[in-house]
């Protein structure tokens, strides 16, 4: 959050996407490429996300989305370019430097354990210890009431915490995972498919989560194939076609067709960086 | 079903191997003369040491998704490094320390220290080089066991030092405490499993990989500590052997990896990782060793016990199988 203007982010998440030069942006891609051997998936990928903002990243199936999610998250590294994470130079060399950095991510294959129970995945790689003679030990009643309390306010029902996700339902993993990253939060969330195996209703719960987690002055990037998800939650749409931003415009500003059209590439119309 | 059976039969599901341990118990004790009596129970608890000691490494890192095949050959080489410095007889150098209790944690710590440098350079490839695990150490267990051939020119070394040798003759409560050591070994390693984050992330490392990585868990310095300690506690089944028989042979300890991995396997840890306990290891260990009592009461041929061993194991993997039919009913 910038000192000149402290409101100005937290206090009217919805406006900042519009212009995102107002305040300054969480996270900036500049140029931006990825190639595996000859095969450029990233071409140069150029935008920026704001404080608050919801930004929804459309494209077809191969434009590369998902290999900038994982750039972002710290799975891959970028071939070229750079990024700024809250105004300063930014390359996560691991998920682990991207998380200590504030970058949550549910990734389109869910990235649960299902040997183990409800509660460890949930606290998979932060659990509530407390020290035994030094030794830090695992405090399973602290970490049990955390996950009771964030599935009860979500409004998700698993029976028992204590089974393990390999009996739980797809829609049931799903929750885990998002309920996940409500909980811990952090300063950016990247999205990848998250409701791919939702129900009705708990997509709509999972819309107004992601509201709610931006009203909170976090980041989020969102991937989907749904136009209607898109137009629901985001304050700016990203288009990417093969490898670059095909159009960067905000959500009241545009319709489901542009937006269609800037998908397949019929027309260019508001390409570029909004500006 | 209601939630009390379910939870009965889970808890059934989690600990069969211990009920089938009692009920092999019972079965013997009834059809078997002179079976049941108190030093036989501590014959096979004693007799299961050094087997049990191994199995705790190999398990701790197939749970991860991994697998040691060098265990058997390391304790090899550490009962060897152990059985040349402290023997005085055979290729023993008879190395004196004062006080002469200092042998103790001099040549346990030598134990652990080869044990431990073999699991690093084991973990080390696994990660670093992204081999496969199974032949790296398929190829340590022929390197190592060559070490020892050629450290010990194909000779033995006898006559342990009596200070290292007490562990193998004091008793504590009827058992020797080399016996003890391996329970507090299992006692160690089930809690380090079980209750700290360590213990949990290794699970979740043997469940999915991926998932722990892109959580933020440093998967590459865990395997690594895996592997070390598989090495290391494969050092310290050496240490218990070479006391066991008071000297080191170069074939020493040859077809133990095979019977570790029965025990692991009937213990109910999955050779796919991420799932299995040490305690249920530990009964595994003791259900061999009582099946092994029971051949050698009833004057079976000796050769019998391979047989029943592959049985058994078959019989493990399939109940296994079984086991996770069940459990999706529960679910």
């Amino acid at each position: 959050m910038s000192g000149a203007q402290p409101g100005m982010s937290g206090a009217q998440p919805g406006m900042s996407g519009a212009q995102p030069g107002m305040s300054q942006p969480l996270l900036v891609l500049d140029n931006v490429t990825k190639n595996y051997g000859a095969i450029e998936a990233l071409k140069g990928i150029s935008f920026s996300i704001g404080k608050g903002e919801v930004v929804a990243l459309l494209g077809d199936n191969g434009a590369g989305k998902s290999t900038l999610v994982k750039i972002i998250a710290g799975g891959l590294e970028p071939t070229s370019g750079r990024m700024l994470f809250e105004g300063k130079e930014f390359l996560a060399k691991s998920p682990a430097e991207a998380k200590a950095a504030g970058i949550e991510t549910v990734y389109q294959d869910l990235s649960l354990c299902t040997n183990v129970d409800v509660v460890a995945n949930f606290f998979m790689g932060r659990e509530i210890t407390r020290k035994f003679l030094g030794v830090p030990v695992l405090d399973e009643p602290a970490m049990e009431q955390v996950v009771e309390k964030a599935l009860a306010s979500a409004g998700t029902r698993i029976p028992s915490l204590r089974t393990n996700v390999e009996h739980l339902s797809g829609g049931q993993r799903q929750a885990i995972e998002l309920n996940r990253f409500v909980h811990f939060g952090g300063k950016l969330v990247l999205l990848d498919e998250p409701f791919a195996a939702l129900g009705v209703e708990q997509t709509r719960r999972g819309l107004d989560m992601i509201r709610q987690v931006a009203r909170q002055g976090i980041g989020v990037v969102i991937i989907t194939h749904i136009m209607q998800q898109a137009f629901q939650v985001a304050d700016r749409i990203v288009v990417i076609r093969q490898g670059v931003v095909a159009g960067d415009v905000a959500r009241n500003k545009t319709s489901p067709d542009a937006v269609i059209d800037m998908i397949t590439g019929e027309t260019l119309a508001g390409a570029g960086p909004a500006g | 079903m209601s939630p009390r059976t379910r939870h009965a039969l889970e808890f059934v599901l989690d600990n069969l191997v211990w009920f089938m341990l009692v009920f092999v118990l019972v079965v013997f004790s009834i059809s078997i003369p002179n079976y049941f009596q108190l030093g036989i129970f501590a014959n096979i608890i004693e007799a299961s040491s050094v087997l049990g000691v191994m199995s705790i490494g190999l398990a701790l890192v197939i749970i991860t998704g991994h697998m040691d095949l060098s265990v058997e050959s390391v304790a090899a080489l550490g009962a060897m490094a152990v059985g040349i410095l402290f023997c005085s007889a055979g290729i023993g150098l008879g190395v004196q320390l004062h006080p002469e209790w200092l042998m103790v944690p001099v040549s346990l710590l030598i134990a652990l220290a080869v044990g431990g440098i073999i699991g690093a350079i084991n973990g080390y490839l696994v990660v670093k080089v992204k081999m496969s695990a199974f032949i790296i150490t398929l190829a340590s267990y022929i390197w190592v066991r060559g070490l020892v051939l050629v450290i010990s020119g194909g000779r033995s070394a006898q006559d342990l030092a009596p200070a290292i040798r007490w562990f193998g003759i004091q008793r504590l409560l009827g058992l020797p405490l080399t016996a003890w050591i391996a329970i507090a070994c299992f006692v160690v390693f089930s809690l380090i499993m079980a209750k700290t984050p360590f213990g949990r992330h290794l699970i979740m490392i043997g469940g999915n990989e991926t998932a722990t990585f892109r959580a933020g868990i440093r998967v590459n310095r865990n395997l690594v500590i895996a592997f070390v300690l598989a090495g290391a506690i494969a050092g310290l089944a050496g240490w218990l052997l070479v006391i066991r028989t008071s000297g080191a042979t170069a074939n020493l300890g040859v077809g133990l990896l095979f019977n570790a991995f029965a025990a692991v396997v009937i213990g109910g840890v999955s050779l796919k990782g991420g799932v299995g306990t040490l305690p249920g290891v530990y009964a595994g260990v003791l259900l061999l060793s009582a099946i092994n009592t029971a051949i050698n009461l009833m004057g079976l041929p000796a050769n019998f016990t391979q047989v029943i061993h592959g049985l058994l194991v078959l019989a493990a993997v399939l109940l296994d199988a079984f086991k996770q039919t069940i459990r999706q009913r529960l679910a």
